[in-house]
């Protein structure tokens, strides 16, 4: 405070000599910057724009990590797995079309677990949302007949866009129409009941399902004809698969864990073992060498003022601000949102006021998982993918929201970031090899200095 | 199905496996495991047993070394392959002859020292290095000490890849000497061995007489209860700096002896994932015990090595099955037994 009344008083700092360090570093980091700046303004602008490039990923993992953390407070290894899920099943889905499909990976054994793993969810997710009013229509055993039906029905769907990728368009083309059917209807007989007070016809329902159903039909057509559909098909379904694999050892491993214990460091041993697995696995059906993933729209560099950048890149910055304030919304503005703010405070607490918990937080790991997965299919695109980069990309994510300020949203964006650019500028100097001992190093520096980080959870 | 998973959650609640007196389960564990081992030797024949218990005594120091600072003092630390490369590297640069102008590659110093002068400067330096890691690290606690441990690992593994005037990078380290008395080189495989497991047996006695002191029991205290130790005047940091170097001394022992035994080394022996099968085979035989650790780590070179024996598995696999195999008893683990196969205290 004295130091903005005027008079510097140096006697503060005796009492903390903490923060007069921390004043030193800042001030000599602000005087690097300036001097690598000053230095050559035009690397500088490159240093940036590649910050912010690597930043936009470290920023979405660190926002659903610290999604994931604000509601469990504990640390959920898989979610570095997650990432690698990601990007792999990129690679897995259109491995044909990568360098000639060279490298075509096709395991009749991921199909079926990955199917098993859709089923289980969807099972899981029918009973939760409509069990009890399919048991009060059909009864309990006629009910659990048709959740079984329907999940094996979307299992076995799953299981099938695994296993003949090249068609991923054309398999998806009925789902997608006829999702597009039910959605137009609902608009068109929204908009008719609008536009007519009361509608005397009863033929309205009828007209708006046929039109429904017809442009329904035009929008299935269109996607099995566009052959350049499949790559962003893909990231839907890589996405969705590494989220439903997070919200499954959610809701079938780690409550059976929570349920015995209340230790933070059991959960992260557990997780632990899950990353190990899966990272081994990973290994074993795409072996360990890095891949390509196929070539993506915006590789082609732009010149901004004497430094490049990929269109991709900014896309994948826009990706992350656009997921931030999707989930900020989500948060804020919805009940679901409140739930989530609500566990994180006090977990006990909520569920005696009646929140499901476990359905809330299966959902959370399931948005983080697919954030994560979101991650690495961005940074796939960019660079090459291997399968131990699903432990790398979970601890820049870790670095980044301690940066920011471990359980803060705005903290996990700003902490992506700031990251990002200060592994760039670290790296000024230096060959890229050294960017890990930056980054860990900043953490630990910010860990001892700064243990709330940029912006902390108030 | 209800009846399914109700039977699951029995087993797991009160089930037997978590009701087991240690005792038993020690007793059940060591036969198995040994008569495992046994087994697995008479299949085999001498030389391939040799070769398993020499990898079996560097894993077992590293486990017991770890834990020391896992089980006995509660900081769960993921960088202890950091220490194990740090001793790997000084023994491979200070003892290396290798003439890198013949190989014509980058050539680093060599200053041919013997093993046995090589040996304490390796076990000094993880030390020094240790003190300094561990005078930063010794305010962070829980799972924030996890990550910074993970980062310990990562610049470890860094440096050793990355600086490549003295490690020589991905190229690795080329003829480290055998330990010699004078004139009698312990070239032979046995001869090896014998003085491996020398080491192990100082090692477990170092540890054994640490846990049965009084530090052992300070060490024990601050594990379950930090705050009420320094209450009784206990300096805290001191003693769990004073383990975390000793046990760092002790992995880089361990790095020494592998550094000598296979004769080349490079950076993929020091990986992160490394660190971690370390840390599941500590938690695998028990936090808090010195047995379970050395169960533990046989139990871990009997599954690899055992592994390469499966008819439908492809040898270059053999790894990561083994990973696999961790995993998901890492994971069982801590749904049934949170405190491992034989240890005495739960995370």
């Amino acid at each position: 405070m004295s130091v903005w009344s005027g008079r510097l008083d140096l006697s503060q700092f005796a009492e903390r000599p903490r923060d007069l360090l921390a004043l030193v570093l800042a001030l000599a980091v602000a005087g690097y910057i300036a001097w690598a700046i000053s230095q050559s303004p035009q690397q500088a602008l490159q240093f940036t724009f590649n910050g912010l490039s690597v930043g936009a990923i470290y920023a979405l993992l660190a926002i659903g990590f610290t999604l994931v953390y604000s509601t469990v407070w504990f640390f959920d290894l898989y979610y570095g797995a997650a990432a690698a899920i990601g990007a792999y099943g990129i690679f897995y889905l259109r491995s044909g079309e990568a360098l000639g499909g060279l490298y075509q990976v096709n395991d009749p054994a991921v199909n079926v677990v990955f199917a098993l793993v859709t089923a289980g969810v969807a099972w899981w997710a029918i009973r939760e949302f409509y069990g009890r009013r399919l048991r009060e229509r059909f009864g309990p055993g006629s009910a659990l007949g048709v959740e079984t039906l329907i999940a094996g029905g979307l299992g076995a769907y799953m299981g099938v866009v695994l296993a003949w990728p090249n068609d991923l368009n054309v398999l998806f083309a009925p789902a997608i129409g006829l999702a597009a059917a039910v959605l137009f209807t609902w608009m068109l007989r929204r908009t008719v009941a609008r536009l007519v007070p009361r509608p005397t016809q009863s033929g309205v329902p009828v007209a708006a399902a046929i039109i429904g159903a017809a442009l329904g039909v035009v929008c299935g057509v269109a996607l099995a004809h566009a052959g350049g559909s499949r790559l962003y098909l893909s990231w839907v379904v890589s996405c969705l698969l590494a989220g439903m694999v997070g919200l499954a050892f959610y809701r079938g491993l780690y409550v059976q864990i929570i349920r015995r214990t209340n230790s933070r460091l059991i959960m992260l041993v557990a997780s632990l073992g899950v990353l190990l697995a899966l990272t081994a696995l990973t290994i074993i059906v795409f072996e360990s060498a890095p891949r390509p993933l196929p070539d993506v729209f915006g590789s082609t560099p732009w010149q901004v003022g004497g430094a490049t950048i990929k269109g991709f890149n900014v896309f994948a910055i826009g990706v992350s601000i656009a997921a931030f304030i999707g989930l900020l919304l989500l948060l804020k503005k919805t009940a679901f949102g409140k739930s989530v703010r609500a566990i994180g405070d006090d977990e006990e607490v909520a569920r005696v006021v009646g929140i499901n918990t476990t359905l809330v937080i299966a959902i959370v790991f399931f948005i983080g998982a697919v954030f994560a997965a979101l991650a690495g299919v961005l940074n796939g695109h960019d660079t090459a993918i291997q399968p131990r980069m699903g432990l790398i990309m979970l601890l820049k994510g870790w670095i980044a929201s301690v940066v920011g300020g471990i359980g803060n949203l705005y903290g996990a964006i700003v902490g992506g970031f700031a990251l990002g650019l200060i592994e760039q500028f670290g790296i000024w100097n230096l060959a890229g090899e050294w960017k890990d001992v930056v980054s860990f190093v900043v953490l630990i520096l910010f860990l001892s200095f700064w243990p709330n980080g940029l912006l902390p959870r108030r | 199905m209800s009846h399914l998973a109700q039977a699951i959650r029995e087993l797991g609640d009160s089930g037997p496996l978590r009701r087991m007196p240690r005792a038993n389960l020690e007793r059940i564990a060591t036969v198995l495991v040994l008569g495992w081992a046994v087994g697995f030797m008479l299949w085999q024949g001498a030389g391939f047993t040799i070769t398993l218990t020499t990898i079996f005594a560097i894993w077992a120091i590293l486990a017991v070394s770890l834990n020391l600072v896992v089980g006995f003092t509660g900081l769960l630390s993921v960088g202890h392959i950091g220490f194990f490369g740090i001793g790997a590297y000084t023994m491979a640069i200070l003892a290396s002859d290798a003439s890198y102008d013949r190989l014509r590659t980058e050539s680093i110093p060599t200053p041919d020292w013997p093993f046995f002068a090589a040996l304490p400067v390796c076990i000094a330096i993880a030390g020094l290095v240790a003190l300094g890691v561990g005078v930063v690290f010794n305010r962070f606690r829980d799972d924030i000490f996890v990550l910074v441990s993970f980062g310990f690992a990562i610049i470890a593994f860094s440096f050793f890849l990355n600086l490549r005037e003295l490690t020589r990078g991905a190229f690795g380290i080329h003829e480290i000497p055998r330990p010699a008395f004078g004139s009698w080189v312990l070239d032979g495989e046995i001869e090896f061995l014998i003085f491996a497991l020398i080491c192990l047996a100082l090692v477990v006695l170092i540890c054994w007489l640490i846990v049965t002191s009084s530090f052992g029991r300070v060490l024990t205290a601050i594990r379950e209860d930090e705050e009420a130790i320094a209450v009784f005047g206990y300096r805290v940091t001191h003693f769990k700096l004073a383990v975390w170097v000793l046990s760092a001394m002790m992995a880089g022992l361990a790095g020494a002896l592998l550094a000598s035994w296979t004769s080349f080394i490079d950076p993929n022996s020091f990986i992160l994932l490394e660190s971690m099968l370390l840390i599941a085979i500590v938690i695998l035989g028990g936090l808090a015990t010195i047995w379970g650790s050395l169960l533990g780590a046989m139990a871990f070179v009997l599954l690899e090595e055992g592994m390469r024996f499966l008819p439908f598995l492809p040898p270059e696999f053999v790894g990561q099955a083994r990973q696999v195999v961790l995993g998901v008893l890492l994971v069982l683990l801590m749904l049934f037994r949170p405190q491992g196969l034989v240890g005495r205290y739960k995370l």
